[in-house]
């Protein structure tokens, strides 16, 4: 058989056996899948803020474990430094440390952007709970509710604290507002940032989690 | 039979020779001191010089011979450098990175190597690269400028916003910051949001142009100082620096003092040499056995503005 021949007789297999390799590795190479599948794993992979804030609203409030409000004022009279390096939370190298308190208390006056309260004890001290300006890390840090340490980007971390906010101010503040008036007894429990450096403790600011109309 | 014996003998000693030079010029001086490589973002702005002084004295102080590389913002560069310090056997690296995400596979590559990393002032987006992340608690600090920005501008009026780089995760937690607070008042319009890269003639030139289609803003919030810095250049050629407000963020030498004449309502006091300190201890203990460390180290932004100045001083040292 002239060799020229036996040439055109190789080809095709040759083109078959490119063609099958091509095959092979384009087939493992290219997968299809439906948008919407893809969309739903790429969403799930992605920290979903709100939802965190939400299940943090929504489940742990009651349990929370909060000091009596009068006991934290005491206390930090007492001694400033080793009541909030013991009892308080702070984050990373800081002189905010953050507590959560609770107590009963009687509604002195409702300001624009605080209700003015009395604590139900002798000797009563007055604090404030924040009904505007609710911004910033005091829920997410007094709570523990998260840590800096599992957050690859911060931003996710930060954004718990916007979502946490929304739901107090949103879910929280309106209903207590609209029906409080002065010289009702009410229960709260709420947020409360110290700084060391500058304490301020005349114009404690709380950050209220649970608010009830006795 | 001598020349083929010659032969034998010099293709059999050859390698060894070779490789004893070679182990010869690697071989460590038991009593030399060791190396850290200080690794900044950019030195083309004051701040990060700041910190990259600081981390480099900080590590001489401790008895360790030191380096600065700029990467000059680019990560190609940075990418060099960490090539370039991993061949020459550094203990550990002081890192300023230049992209949240792009400087990932840098602090992994050095990990690889055994050369341990430690975060100074931007983060990278990893938990496992670094040993530890020195951050400003940047969120915080524009959460607290934006409730004073607010009040400033009684809850109403026209401003525009200038962003750092867009790969930076400051830029974000700045911005994600102050629009947490902002965004609540809805009287308070953003007329214009344009990133500046945080460098000062590129706020200069964005807001001239900005002002051109605007000319009736009443404040400008910028990522950064040296930024805000540019953004009063820019008003001062129009004719506006009187009646616009300007917001900064770092606490540059430039920035307090035009706090201090009134000129730049506020900044963010954020401590380059306090984070650079921290990082060089941190690195120190670290190649001394210590391995108890958190991941991340927010560190505290304070507000200063024209009526608490005098507490501070530039950089981070209170008065």
């Amino acid at each position: 058989m002239p060799t020229e021949v036996k040439t055109n007789m190789k080809r095709p297999i040759k083109y078959f056996l490119i063609a099958l390799l091509v095959g092979v590795a384009l087939y493992n190479a290219v997968y299809f899948q439906p948008l919407d599948d893809r969309n739903a794993a790429k969403k799930k992979s992605v920290f979903d803020p709100d939802a965190f804030a939400g299940a943090f609203i929504e489940t742990k409030l009651k349990e929370l474990p909060a000091i009596k409000a009068d006991q934290f004022l005491e206390s930090l009279k007492q001694d400033l430094g080793q009541f909030t390096a013991e009892k308080g939370r702070k984050l990373g190298i800081s002189n905010d440390y953050y507590f959560i308190v609770e107590g009963n208390a009687r509604v002195l006056g409702i300001e624009e952007e605080n209700v003015r309260i009395s604590l139900d004890v002798e000797n009563a001290a007055e604090l404030r709970l924040a009904t505007e300006f609710i911004f910033g890390n005091t829920i997410r840090e007094a709570s523990g509710m998260a840590n800096i340490g599992d957050f690859q980007n911060t931003m996710d971390f930060n954004n718990i604290s916007v979502a946490v906010n929304e739901r107090v101010r949103s879910d929280i503040i309106p209903p207590f507002l609209s029906e409080v008036k002065e010289g009702d007894d009410i229960y709260f429990k709420g947020a409360v940032k110290v700084n060391t450096k500058k304490p301020n403790l005349e114009n404690l600011r709380i950050v209220p989690l649970i608010l009830e109309i006795k | 039979m001598g020349r083929r014996f010659f032969s034998d003998v010099v293709k059999f000693i050859t390698p060894i020779i070779l490789a004893m030079i070679l182990l010869g010029c690697v071989r460590k001086d038991g009593n030399a001191p060791k190396k850290i490589a200080v690794v900044i973002s950019t030195l083309n702005n004051p701040w990060f010089v700041v910190l990259g002084e600081s981390a480099a004295q900080k590590a001489r102080d401790l008895g360790y011979e030191t380096t600065i590389f700029d990467s000059q913002n680019n990560t190609a560069k940075e990418a060099e450098h960490f090539e370039n310090l991993i061949a020459a056997g550094y203990s550990a690296v002081l890192f300023n990175p230049t992209d949240a995400e792009g400087s990932v596979s840098n602090v992994n590559r050095a990990k690889q190597a055994g050369i341990p990393t430690f975060c100074m002032d931007r983060e990278v987006n990893s938990l496992e690269g670094p040993v530890t992340q020195i951050i400003s608690d940047s969120f915080s600090g524009c959460v607290d400028l934006g409730q004073y920005f607010v009040r400033q501008m009684n809850k109403k009026g026209k401003y525009v916003e200038l962003l750092g780089l867009v790969g930076d995760n400051n830029t974000w937690n700045r911005s994600k910051g102050f629009h947490s607070v902002v965004d609540h008042f809805p009287d308070l319009k953003m007329v214009a949001q344009q990133s500046a890269d945080f460098d000062r003639n590129k706020a200069m030139e964005v807001l001239e142009s900005v002002l051109q289609s605007n000319p009736d803003i009443d404040a400008v919030f910028c990522g950064n100082d040296a930024m805000a810095m540019g953004a009063y250049q820019a008003l001062v050629s129009a004719g506006k620096a009187d009646s616009v407000m300007v917001f900064g963020f770092d606490g540059t030498e430039d920035v307090m003092n035009a706090i201090k004449n009134k000129k730049i309502m506020a900044t963010a006091m954020q401590s380059p040499k306090f984070m650079a300190q921290t990082a060089a201890e941190l690195a120190d203990k670290y190649l001394k056995g210590e391995r108890n460390m958190d991941r991340k180290m927010p560190i505290t932004v304070e507000v200063v503005t024209q009526d608490n100045i005098s507490e501070f001083d530039a950089y981070g040292s209170e008065n």
